[in-house]
């Protein structure tokens, strides 16, 4: 028997043909042994398997056969809220305390410079025969410049034009 | 305390699951995990295999929960969801494997099926129940996956030729041609196993 006729036998059996050609192979089953014995054939294995699947059950408890359902359900939901957020939003839980930290350090050493005790920025520079010591004093924003000339010969060839000048007297040079 | 779900109605449970009830999908799962989890295992002859992917439809049923509509019962919508994970697996795993011989016998031009003498008489007469159940189940083991699978998809789940096609990513003919051989090779198995018995 051809193969195409074996199919169309069993197609016949599973319901599978138009009405019209199901008339003809019925007919041609009836007249063919060949064909009905294949028909009796592929019929009892259909018959004998509907509704004969036999039981399997999973070996674990329900409440563990569970449990692995949910975990895999809450891992997935935590997944795809992970994919679902922008870069920049995943970024800000961590830039934000960072952010924060610095803005407060900031803030404490702007206060500790404002409150705390005036310093007094002293700057020495030593030309060749003279001295001068200069104070900065950032409380009343003034500098004050001592000058004192060691050469010896100043005590008899220079001038004291100012008293202001004096080398034992503190010279006001500039108001900051 | 949790309350106590089993009494209510199947369609109940999934309108609250639907809602996000997880409890209410937790019964369903408990009512139907055996059904779930046989389908696979007739599917994949593979206990691992047959819980981690039973396991795994529920969770995507879990996920697709707002796409049930109702045209089907719960547990038909469930088993298209296992089939489609353990078709799938299959096609990965018929990729990573050499064909086998028997599906060279069926591809090649005289398939082996077409000679095989009628069977006769019939190899189920006279089994009680869970005996043929036994029997099917012994001989399904000796099918390739294919054969297996058609066998499973047409008469344990009563799928017309050309949803099994659309499944199984198939031509209705091949559908037709291994669904035939298929039961020619049970018919074969089957009267083996009933000659085994009566030695």
């Amino acid at each position: 028997m051809k193969h195409d006729l074996q199919l169309k036998v069993q197609a016949w059996l599973d319901g599978e043909l138009p009405d019209r050609e199901a008339r003809q192979i019925a007919e041609w089953i009836a007249r063919d042994a060949e064909a009905s014995a294949l028909a009796a054939e592929l019929g009892c294995i259909k018959k004998a398997m509907f509704r004969n699947e036999a039981a399997a059950a999973p070996g674990e408890s329900r409440e563990f056969y569970w449990s692995k359902i949910e975990r895999q359900i809450q891992r997935e939901a935590g997944l795809r809220r992970g994919a679902g957020t922008p870069w920049y939003a995943r970024w800000r839980r961590y830039l934000a305390p960072a952010a924060g930290v610095a803005a407060l350090a900031c803030v404490l050493v702007m206060a500790v410079r404002q409150n705390g005790p005036p310093t007094f920025d002293e700057i020495s520079s030593t030309i060749d025969g003279m001295e001068a010591v200069t104070f900065h004093d950032q409380t009343s924003q003034m500098t004050v410049v001592w000058l004192q000339d060691n050469t010896p010969a100043s005590a008899a060839n220079i001038p004291v034009q100012d008293p202001v000048l004096s080398p034992d007297r503190p010279v006001p040079v500039s108001d900051m | 305390m949790e309350p106590d779900k089993s009494a209510l109605a199947e369609a109940d449970l999934v309108r609250m699951a639907q809602r996000g009830d997880m409890v209410s999908f937790e019964e369903l799962v408990g009512r139907y995990r055996d059904k779930i989890y046989a389908r696979a295992y007739s599917m994949m002859r593979h206990e691992e295999e047959a819980l981690d992917l039973s396991q795994d439809a529920w969770v995507k049923g879990w996920q697709r929960l707002a796409q049930f509509q109702g045209d089907s019962s719960f547990i038909t919508w469930m088993t298209r969801i296992v089939i489609n994970l353990c078709l799938d697996q299959l096609r990965k795993q018929k990729r990573q494997r050499a064909e086998s011989i028997e599906a060279m016998e069926e591809n090649d031009g005289g398939g082996i099926e077409r000679r095989m003498p009628v069977v006769q008489p019939n190899p189920t007469l006279g089994l009680e129940r869970a005996e043929l159940r036994e029997r099917i189940d012994r001989a399904l083991v000796q099918l390739s996956h294919e054969h297996r699978t058609v066998l499973v998809l047409h008469e344990f789940e009563e799928l017309e030729y050309k949803e099994i096609a659309k499944r199984m990513k198939c031509s209705i003919g091949t559908v037709m041609s291994r669904l035939f051989y298929a039961r020619r090779r049970m018919a074969s198995l089957l009267a083996g196993l009933k000659r085994e018995s009566s030695e």
